[in-house]
């Protein structure tokens, strides 16, 4: 017990049992998650098996599949994270790299408003715009498609991944600019050839994270995504309507409450929802952090932290 | 290509992504307003709600205020508790990054997963079934790691040398936690709360089947009744609304909706940097 917890700590005292108390809540709620999820969708596995996974249908009653789901789930956001990717980066390399200290605080202030805003807004602002320009662009019957949805996770993932994106950046010790500088190097020689390649970690990290966000996005994604629980037919027409966990949830979640099967298999998908997102954002978190240490050990390092960043350069040119 | 002509391209590529990234929250904000604003007047602010979707937002406003309060007052205790075990009496090793990773765990969890358990767990086994307090326990639950991060950062932010003399003076931890922490981080602490508050205003998908109704009530008088909320509201409008009037409340809807979080988030934001303008000087 030693080793883990400071020796003089009097764990009779009522302040270290109350704080261990919350302590012990806050961390078990997600355990306690975990568990109910297995425990509930247990039923499902034991009637359909692995049919679960590899089916295609899901007709309540009948038959429960997964698989249209977690397609239309990664789908979305695979190509919410194509459309999302240049514009986040860009815009953290330039706040990172380019703007003075004033502005750089406008455009986090800004960043952090717009991950505030509430999924509802982005639903309504999908409904009544994007489904409408994507169904007349394309030439649709209706604007309700994976694509819209994949979108309008765009733009809600955007300030998580430039945010995160941008603190990794900042992390790089500001000796490696200094040094390229004295080389003689550009500006944006420095930032795609120096900066970028040390914080890379963290920027994959960041974009991981985001990823997770993206995932678990439901009233937004709920309203556009069109809500057919099937492949598109041919697989990779995103302009077919579709549906993603989350959405499945969010919309069957209140008439099946306790009915049986039907419970039980949404619970399941919420399942396979948890374990990706989880995997997801636990690699990206630990990236991140790994990340921002490393350039840290760097700085302090003597001399020694110098040395990648001339390897860099030197190579570069 | 010379060198100074790519390196200007590639700066003028990166700012107009960032100056595009900066409009996004504009264009959003220019929307709202574009299409709510025709909607807010007196009767619709402070009004009752009448027939589908028209009439008042107030009740509606009044319920997503008594749930965001509700989840900050029954949060803020378990997030200060577990933010001052994790700084001032865990120590760096296994248990702490167990209990590191559960909170980063706790903070990826999708939204509506907290819906689905939480209203196993607090609806059906406590047996308050669809009611504001199931919405207020669900909400406590979400918010709490986003309020603990922000804590537990204000905390370690504090200078070692002021806990090195607590240490030093004998004092417990609960006497270090009174003498120095809590006062020191103070403003940390508040930011938090408030950008838990903000969290839990803007959240719409853990709460749409445990906690609200659309009608046929207007302020929760016992424990276990629903309440009537904005992001619902907004929710059902957008899925169902057809007439131009429902729509534009909505938007007015929503555009309340985003003041309340602007604000809360505007409030931190003031708070940070006035602190960080204190750490300069």
């Amino acid at each position: 017990m030693r080793f883990l917890f400071d020796p003089e700590v009097n764990w009779k005292h009522p302040f270290v049992l109350l704080t261990g108390l919350t302590a012990v809540i806050a961390s078990g709620s997600v355990v306690l998650l975990f568990l109910f999820l297995i425990v509930q969708s247990l039923p499902i596995f034991s009637a359909m098996g692995l049919e679960f996974f590899s089916g295609s249908d899901w007709i309540p009653g009948e038959s429960y599949s997964v698989w249209p789901l977690v397609y239309g789930s990664i789908t979305v956001t695979g190509l919410a994270l194509v459309w999302v990717l240049p514009l986040a980066l860009g815009s953290a390399l330039y706040t990172s790299e380019y703007l003075p200290p004033r502005w750089r605080s406008v455009v986090k202030a800004t960043m952090e408003l717009l991950a505030g805003v509430p999924g509802i807004l982005f639903g309504l602002l999908g409904v009544s715009f994007l489904a409408v320009w994507v169904q007349d662009v394309f030439g649709l019957i209706d604007g309700n498609t994976l694509l819209t949805a994949s979108f309008l996770l765009a733009g809600m993932v955007l300030p998580t991944i430039m945010t995160l994106a941008e603190d990794a950046l900042r992390a790089v010790p500001f000796e490696y600019r200094e040094i390229a500088r004295a080389l003689g190097l550009t500006s944006s020689e420095i930032t795609f050839g120096v900066v970028l390649p040390q914080a890379l970690p963290g920027v994959v990290g960041a974009v991981l994270l985001g990823l997770g966000r993206a995932m678990g996005e439901t009233v937004a994604v709920m309203l556009v995504i069109g809500g057919l629980d099937r492949l598109p037919n041919p697989w990779f027409d995103v302009t077919q309507p579709g549906q993603s966990i989350p959405s499945k949830l969010g919309r069957e979640a209140a008439e099946a409450l306790g009915s049986g099967l039907h419970w039980n298999a949404l619970i399941a998908s919420g399942l396979v929802l948890f374990l990706m997102v989880m995997v997801i954002s636990l690699v990206g978190t630990r990236l991140l952090n790994k990340g921002n240490k490393m350039s840290r050990e760097d700085c302090c390092g003597v001399g020694g932290g110098n040395e990648p960043s001339v390897k860099i350069l030197v190579g570069k040119n | 290509m010379n060198r100074q002509l790519k390196d200007r391209i590639l700066r003028w590529v990166l700012a107009s992504s960032a100056i595009a990234g900066c409009s996004l929250l504009a264009l959003i904000l220019i929307a709202v307003i574009w299409r709510g604003h025709s909607a807010i007047n007196i009767d619709f602010l402070f009004g009752a709600p009448g027939n589908f979707g028209e009439g008042g937002i107030f009740y509606q406003a009044l319920g997503t205020l008594l749930l965001m309060l509700g989840a900050g007052v029954l949060s803020f205790p378990i997030a200060l508790g577990s933010a001052l075990f994790q700084t001032e009496i865990l120590r760096p090793g296994k248990t702490a990054e167990l209990f590191q990773l559960l909170m980063y765990s706790l903070n990826a969890v999708p939204t509506i997963l907290f819906g689905l358990i939480g209203f196993m767990v607090f609806g059906v086994w406590l047996d308050i079934g669809v009611s504001w307090t199931t919405g207020v326990f669900i909400l406590a639950v979400m918010i709490s790691p986003t309020v603990q991060t922000v804590m537990r950062q204000s905390i370690e932010a504090i200078p070692e040398h002021y806990q090195e003399t607590a240490r030093a003076l004998g004092l417990s931890p609960w006497q270090r936690v009174r003498a120095v922490v809590l006062p020191q981080s103070a403003y940390g602490l508040v930011t938090g709360v408030l950008l838990g508050l903000a969290r839990a205003a803007g959240e719409t998908a853990a709460i749409m089947f445990t906690a609200t109704v659309f009608s046929g009530i207007l302020f929760p008088e016992t424990w276990t009744e629903p309440v009537l909320t904005l992001q619902t509201h907004i929710l059902t409008l957008a899925q169902e609304a057809v007439d131009p009037n429902t729509v534009a409340n909505a938007w007015g809807a929503g555009l309340v909706l985003i003041g309340i979080v602007f604000f809360l988030i505007s409030l931190s934001l003031v708070i940070r940097s006035r602190l960080s303008l204190e750490a300069d000087s």
